[in-house]
């Protein structure tokens, strides 16, 4: 038996025949979006000083382009609230700057999606979540805002799977992947800090992943221990496509505080994952990864016809081949639960080395 | 107060792309240059070098240039379109064997075409709807291309040749010749 409830009135089959239209036009991600009319629109243009028809990120070879006024109609069909389209727009500026979406990373097999990271005041404003379930689903701004961007690969750019879009598998963060980075319970400079914004400024970071996976320890606080499991997560060979890896690795607070506590800072960390990243030349050959292509740089066997030597082979241990290329190929953020020690291995996609220009400020949203 | 407005469209619009009509095919194969561009694809110049030694062995080609994109994902740039249609008289690039790669090999067929140099794009057949979709893109949606048998990048030398056997009619084809 249902139950009528107090709440608003509403014409099902109307809202029914609408969403059924925009899945009937392939403009969503398979779920059902929210009607936008001119009316709905304006109140998402309202919240950004930006010009209608500015083109927030271009695709030449797709000969589309995202405009200010796209990303609000699709932010608002993914269900966003209109004060959160600064942080879309945001978003796009940073997914602009990235190396990868630009050349054609969203039509590739490997199947990579964008996550974005939001540090900075905007996180409380609007009710991004942090903490307990950061991944996870059961917040709008988290979910709506990730869901944008999906929608106008879609919608604005033509990616659709099976079109376009070649993804082999493709990765569950393809429906929609923000996350917050819990500033209050880490012990070092939230992300946009260490590049080089205020802690009032709020700031999008994006970047191109991959694999999720996750990096249990909850019986050592080690740090030398925390860094090598996080180290063989990443050196892990089945991960393996390029000569070298890179990885965004999302400390849960209570592995940041045992590496706090021990005097690592970020920089510490990182240079220790790099020195423990390693794989020997055997356990590469074992899986025919011992070798790289010519010009791809792909991993690949000795015998195959295009192969040539890493990096590592030239040097004085050529039977060690070092996973990431330094130290920088590594990004660490503070996310999730104060209540056990797990934090995940985030692989990102492109040789990073330098700190990541693909960071945006996001407008009116300071402290 | 129920106010109906129209829904809004989502989608992007392209600029128009240019023409779909193929750059005229010479006469004869006869002391031609043909330019061999490489994806950066493994294997890319193992095949280009195959279909290349087949021409050689079948006409009286001239000489054979071969280039290399910087990037595999994205269509050729502007200066090197430039030099090879300068100095070529033919175009043969491969391979697209992946998502990205398929659809720019084809938009460089299409750039090629329409920069007066004929051309043939090599993509393997798991990216038949990609290549087609780029084709689309670039306003070329009838476009022929060479499909060889997935895969490509994991092949020895003599599975290659094989597979350059087996689309050397279709390439003949394309480029006006007798089988």
């Amino acid at each position: 038996m249902s139950i009528a409830i107090d709440g608003p009135l509403a014409d099902a089959a109307e809202i029914r025949a609408a969403m059924e239209f925009y899945a009937g036009q392939g403009w969503t991600d398979g779920l059902p979006v929210v009607p936008v009319t001119e009316s709905s629109l304006s109140e998402f243009l309202a919240a950004t000083s930006r010009d209608p028809e500015e083109v927030l990120f271009a695709v030449p070879h797709l000969n589309r382009e995202c405009t200010v006024r796209l990303a609000a109609i699709n932010a608002a069909m993914a269900g966003c609230r209109p004060e959160y389209f600064p942080v879309v727009v945001a978003a796009w500026e940073a997914i602009a700057r990235e190396p990868y979406p630009k050349r054609g990373i969203w039509q590739s097999t490997t199947g990579t999606a964008p996550l974005l990271i939001v540090n900075g005041p905007v996180r409380g404003q609007i009710g991004l979540n942090s903490q307990g379930n950061v991944f996870g689903s059961g917040f709008r701004a988290n979910a709506t805002i990730g869901r944008a961007i999906r929608l106008a690969c879609i919608s604005v750019f033509g990616l659709h799977p099976h079109q376009p879009d070649q993804a082999a598998q493709g990765t569950l963060a393809k429906y929609s992947a923000c996350i917050a980075e819990n500033e209050e319970e880490s012990p070092w400079a939230p992300l946009h800090v260490e590049y080089g914004l205020d802690p009032a400024d709020s700031a999008v970071t994006a970047l191109v992943i991959r694999s999720c996976v996750h990096m249990e320890s909850r019986h050592t606080r080690a740090p030398e221990q925390l860094a090598l499991g996080l180290a063989n997560t990443i050196r892990r060979t089945g991960a393996l496509i390029h000569e070298t890896s890179s990885a965004l690795v999302v400390l849960g607070p209570e592995h940041a505080q045992a590496f706090a506590e021990a005097g690592w800072g970020k920089g510490d960390v990182r240079q220790a994952i790099d020195d423990r990243a390693v794989n020997s030349r055997a356990e590469l050959a074992a899986v025919g990864k011992e070798a790289i292509s010519r010009h791809t740089r792909w991993r690949v066997p000795a015998s195959h016809p295009d192969a040539i030597g890493d990096r590592a082979s030239q040097g004085d241990t050529p039977d060690r081949v070092p996973a990431l290329i330094s130290p920088t190929a590594i990004l660490i953020a503070v996310a999730g639960a104060r209540n056990a020690d797990v934090s995940t291995v985030i692989e990102t996609f492109g040789v990073r080395g330098d700190a990541p220009s693909s960071i945006a400020r996001v407008e009116g949203a300071g402290g | 107060m129920t106010v109906r407005e129209k829904l809004l469209n989502p989608t992007g619009s392209g600029k128009d792309t240019g023409s779909g009509s193929l750059a005229p095919w010479p006469a004869s194969l006869r002391g031609l240059t043909v330019g061999l561009l490489g994806t950066t694809k493994p294997n890319a110049e193992v095949l280009l070098a195959e279909i290349a030694a087949e021409l050689k062995d079948r006409y009286d080609i001239g000489e054979l240039r071969p280039y290399t994109k910087d990037y595999f994902g994205t269509p050729v740039k502007a200066d090197l379109l430039d030099q090879i249609a300068a100095d070529c008289d033919l175009v043969i690039t491969a391979v697209g064997d992946c998502g990205s790669c398929s659809a720019a090999t084809v938009a460089d067929g299409i750039l090629f075409e329409r920069a007066g140099v004929p051309a043939v794009s090599v993509v393997s057949d798991s990216f038949l709807l990609p290549a087609r979709a780029m084709a689309r893109i670039q306003g070329f949606p009838g476009f022929e291309f060479i499909a060889v048998r997935h895969p490509v990048a994991s092949l020895g030398a003599t599975e290659l040749r094989e597979r350059v056997q087996d689309v050397l009619p279709d390439v003949l084809r394309i480029i006006g010749a007798a089988a």
